[in-house]
């Protein structure tokens, strides 16, 4: 092996936060050879970021200390250089695409201007018309479908995927040697996703480029690394080759996080098994049937707000959710999935069509009207910083639902029946006189579902509950599910985008795409054997482990 | 994942924290605190009467049997906030409490209160009152309205010139001791900015609150009296009114208050069009919570923090008006008020610098004061401005 592009050694990045020092990054040590990807891969706050950030030297200076450690870039210590010599190296030879395609783009100006810009400002001889060719081969290399129409374009008026492109684009538009890309496909759909990293792979075997790539799913790694590094609490506990890691991993925690993953958790077979026998008398006796279901928003124009079109979020959807089974309820970001589970619960009021839960028919009524059936129904949420109200302790919380539907007859009995219900959520008894800033992620998802099983329902909208967690702390929210779902009897709808969440969990697998239901069936089923060509197509994207 | 520390307080108790983190805050409640003990023991600090004499061994207290209805009201809402405060009880609970007891107070002083109807100070200057074994004095032993005839005073005194007493702001054009006058203004400028913004306050939030959570048609009209409400030029209406009914303070808090709340409903409604869509919003709905439990335990307490914002420039703004008001000679007649006596310093022969730089500094200092502690205020609530900061 040649001299590498980039080599990082015993690297300390420590932040200042309030009169303490963070040490997020801890000494770590990594290498990456020309042409070649190392993948960063950890949980949430592990420190891959900052690492990332570090490289490129675009932390805060006065809250960011490296104490020790060097950087060699092309064996040029990174570290040492000043600011205009940084600034030198950034974007022409070091480039970095972030997360978020929404907010990494400046609203005000064209795509175009936006690339020409960075293209001029390391190239200060560039003219306009030349930096302009360049910026359209640059959106052709990425595969910008009419790059030359597209140059004027603003970035609302492309779609997450594509602005995605253009930040590649910029990046890339400088033939930089390196490129960092912070989790540039965490916010997209699956599908996109897939295009997204092939694109990717296509660029480097062009360009020759080497690759910075900082994710959290192993999925993704397998697909894109030929190194990778696994990161926890601020240093490397595992480096090597990707398929060396994957497959025999050394460190425990590595262990740990691949077991983690929903498609290498050994389901509970006892329930599976027992449910097979049961569905086909429970698929007589539907607990919730939905008989074209329409959820149409209206969009206004003009002067006097007349209707002009409408946004067909959920378009003629009819569905049986048989009792105490769980469906699983699949599609990319827009498909109406959330819609459809509010306007179950009536928490959005549909346009037409007919909800029923046990027979008893849910639109159309009042709150009033609907308040005794809202014992039966409840639903627990995807983002777990705004689903407990931050002034209210778990206990009131807990004990208000109840309180109003008269269960338990006096206070005392109420928070014994709350404590009970953290408990059977695996939480202690004493985090009900606790504020939920208190707890993290994992901790409020929990407490999330004991509010919902407060009213002991019969049915629960799980929306996307476990996406905004880690997947060690989804692994036990799955597993607490289950569960729970064995002991109660409870049906569930449960909303995901995560395929392997899904054939972890449900026993019905439905896919949505653009507000109407494209395919249904058994879990297996659906997942072996798609008939429809975008349950093919959502298949064939999600990135896999190759064992 | 980094360990962050995980503090065992309350969200509002996380604001309080973080709002007195600063200097200027500091100093500005200070001054608040310090014009509030002025309010509420004026009668105490600043009156021409004895606080206790003793005669024939008799000991007795002119200035309790010489408190007014107003005087006695005050001092006893201030006792009982400092009880409810100690309560523990929820916030909503102490509101009305408070409320309650300081309603029972302005009724039971009104009936068993029988102050002597003309106070003659010249009297207590006395032998009755001079001629005694000892007797204590207030700090500045003169009233707002004693203009010292007796004493022959001549007015417009500066500080510390007259000769045998001591002014320690000098007099007005009446012979009557500024700062006494000062002190006894304070009650007048705090009472302003707090009821006139109560009253906005109240106002605002109900309507905001409707406007924000039903939206649609709701939304539609109420916006529509909001956008009238703020076309009426406050100052104006308060000069006819004053013109047609005469001077009255509560007439205009009344104003004040039922002009000023268009920026509350704004507010309000903003947050909870926010808050509606939150989560925990969604689950009380999902739960079949009643709408009053939604509206004022789940949302409410989470959109007030931006309305304290703009409620202590609302009180800065309502204090100004007063002193805009009496300043152009249209204030209250009967009691000082800093803008009445800026007024006065103006309308005087010559231009007499105790008469201005007093109560003008203390107008600047209030406003500034509410201004700074809304600043604060800001500062701690608005999580991007903590987080770029870097204190989050």
């Amino acid at each position: 092996m040649s001299q590498p592009l980039l080599e990082v050694r015993n690297l300390h990045t420590y932040l200042q936060s309030g009169g303490r020092e963070v040490r997020a990054v801890d000494g770590i040590s990594f290498s990456i050879p020309k042409s070649e990807t190392f993948c960063l891969v950890g949980e949430s706050g592990s420190g891959k970021s900052i690492s990332a950030l570090s490289v490129i030297r675009l932390l805060p200076q006065d809250i960011a200390t490296h104490p020790s450690g060097e950087i060699l870039f092309n064996g040029q210590d990174l570290l040492k250089l000043d600011d205009p010599a940084i600034r030198s190296v950034r974007g022409s030879q070091i480039a970095m695409i972030f997360q978020e395609p929404m907010t990494s783009l400046n609203p005000v100006l064209s795509i175009g201007e936006q690339i020409t810009e960075a293209l001029q400002l390391h190239h200060p001889g560039m003219s306009d018309s030349e930096a302009e060719q360049r910026t359209i081969l640059a959106l052709e290399q990425v595969q910008m479908p009419h790059a030359a129409r597209r140059f004027r374009d603003y970035p609302h008026q492309l779609s997450g995927g594509q602005r995605q492109r253009v930040m590649i684009a910029m990046a890339l538009a400088c033939e930089p040697q390196l490129l960092i890309a912070d989790e540039p496909t965490t916010a997209l759909d699956v599908t996109v996703q897939a295009e997204i990293l092939r694109l990717m792979r296509k660029l480097q075997d062009d360009t020759g480029m080497s690759i910075f790539f900082i994710t959290h799913d192993f999925g993704v790694v397998s697909q894109m690394a030929q190194w990778v590094g696994v990161m926890q609490q601020g240093k490397l506990v595992e480096v090597g080759a990707c398929i060396d890691v994957l497959r025999k991993p050394q460190h425990s925690y590595t262990r740990q996080l691949l077991a983690a993953l929903p498609e290498n958790l050994s389901k509970p077979v006892l329930a599976t098994t027992q449910n097979l026998d049961e569905l086909s008398t429970a698929e007589q006796t539907p607990l919730v049937k939905i008989r074209d279901l329409k959820v149409w928003f209206p969009i206004k124009k003009g002067l006097f707000r007349h209707t002009v079109d409408y946004v067909r979020a959920v378009d003629e959807v009819s569905l049986d959710i048989p009792q105490g089974q769980i469906v699983a309820l699949v599609g990319e970001s827009g498909c109406g999935k959330t819609t459809l589970g509010r306007a179950l619960l009536q928490l959005e009021k549909p346009t037409s069509g007919s909800v029923q839960i046990d027979g008893q028919e849910l639109t159309g009524l009042s709150a009033h009207e609907l308040r005794p059936l809202r014992r039966k129904m409840q639903i627990a949420f995807q983002d777990p910083q705004s689903s407990l109200n931050p002034r209210l302790l778990i206990e009131t919380t807990l004990t208000e639902p109840m309180k109003v539907h008269g269960i338990g007859g006096n206070d005392e009995e109420r928070i014994e029946l709350a404590a009970l219900l953290l408990e059977s959520v695996q939480l202690k008894r004493d985090f009900l006189w606790r504020y939920p800033h208190e707890f993290s992620g994992g901790q409020r998802q929990r407490i999330g579902l004991a509010r919902a099983l407060a009213l002991n329902p019969e049915f629960i909208v799980c929306d996307e509950i476990t996406s905004a967690l880690d997947v060690s702390v989804q692994a036990e929210i799955l597993q607490l599910l289950l569960s729970i779902r064995q002991q109660r009897n409870l049906t569930l709808l449960f909303i995901t985008h995560n395929i392997g969440v899904v054939e972890y969990l449900s026993d019905q697998t439905v896919v949505m795409y653009k507000g109407k239901i494209v395919e249904r069936g058994k879990t297996a089923q659906v997942c072996k054997t798609p008939q429809h060509p975008y349950t093919q197509k959502l298949l064939a994207a999600v990135p896999r482990l190759i064992m | 994942m980094t360990e962050t520390t995980v503090s065992r307080e309350s969200f509002s108790a996380h604001i309080w924290r973080k709002t007195l983190d600063g200097v200027g805050v500091k100093v500005g409640l200070a001054w608040i605190a310090l014009l509030v003990f002025a309010a509420v023991f004026a009668p105490f600090l600043a009156n021409s009467m004895p606080l206790l004499i003793s005669k024939d061994g008799i000991i007795s207290a002119p200035v309790l049997r010489y408190l007014s209805v107003e005087d006695a009201w005050v001092l006893a809402t201030f006792f009982i906030a400092l009880a409810v405060y100690r309560l523990r009880l929820g916030s909503g609970k102490r509101i009305l409490l408070f409320l309650l007891g300081s309603a029972v107070a302005a009724l039971l002083v009104n009936m068993f209160l029988k102050p002597p109807v003309l106070v003659i100070y010249d009297d207590f200057r006395t032998i009755t009152y001079t001629d005694v074994d000892w007797r204590i004095m207030p700090p500045i032993p003169y009233a707002p309205t004693d203009y010292l005839r007796d004493l022959g005073s001549k007015g417009l005194e500066a500080p510390f010139k007259t000769e045998g007493h001591t002014h320690l702001m000098g007099t007005e054009e009446n012979g009557a001791d500024v700062l006494s006058r000062m002190i006894h203004a304070c009650r007048i400028s705090l009472s302003i900015g707090l009821i006139a913004s109560g009253i906005a306050l109240f106002i605002g939030v109900i309507v905001g609150g409707l406007m924000g959570y039903f939206s649609g048609i709701v939304d539609m009209l109420g916006m529509r009296l909001v956008e009238i409400f703020e076309d009426i030029p406050t100052l104006f209406l308060l000069l006819t009114f004053v013109a047609f009914f005469g001077r009255s303070l509560y007439m205009m808090m009344v104003i004040i208050g039922i002009t000023g709340w268009s920026g509350y409903a704004r507010y309000v409604r903003q947050e909870f069009l926010k808050l509606r869509k939150q989560d925990y919003v969604q689950a009380a709905v999902a739960s079949g919570l009643p709408l009053s439990s939604i509206l004022f335990r789940h949302m409410l307490p989470n959109g007030v923090a931006p309305l304290l914002v703009a409620v202590s420039f609302g009180v800065a703004g309502a204090i100004l008006s007063e002193a805009t008001l009496s300043f152009l000679g249209l204030g209250v007649v009967d009691a000082p008020s800093w803008g009445q006596m800026l007024d006065q310093a103006v309308k005087s022969s010559t231009f007499n610098w105790w008469m201005a730089a007093f109560p003008g500094g203390a107008i600047f200092m209030t406003v500034f004061s509410y201004n700074l502690i809304g600043e604060a205020f800001r500062d701690a609530i608005d999580p991007q401005l903590s987080r770029k900061a870097g204190v989050n």
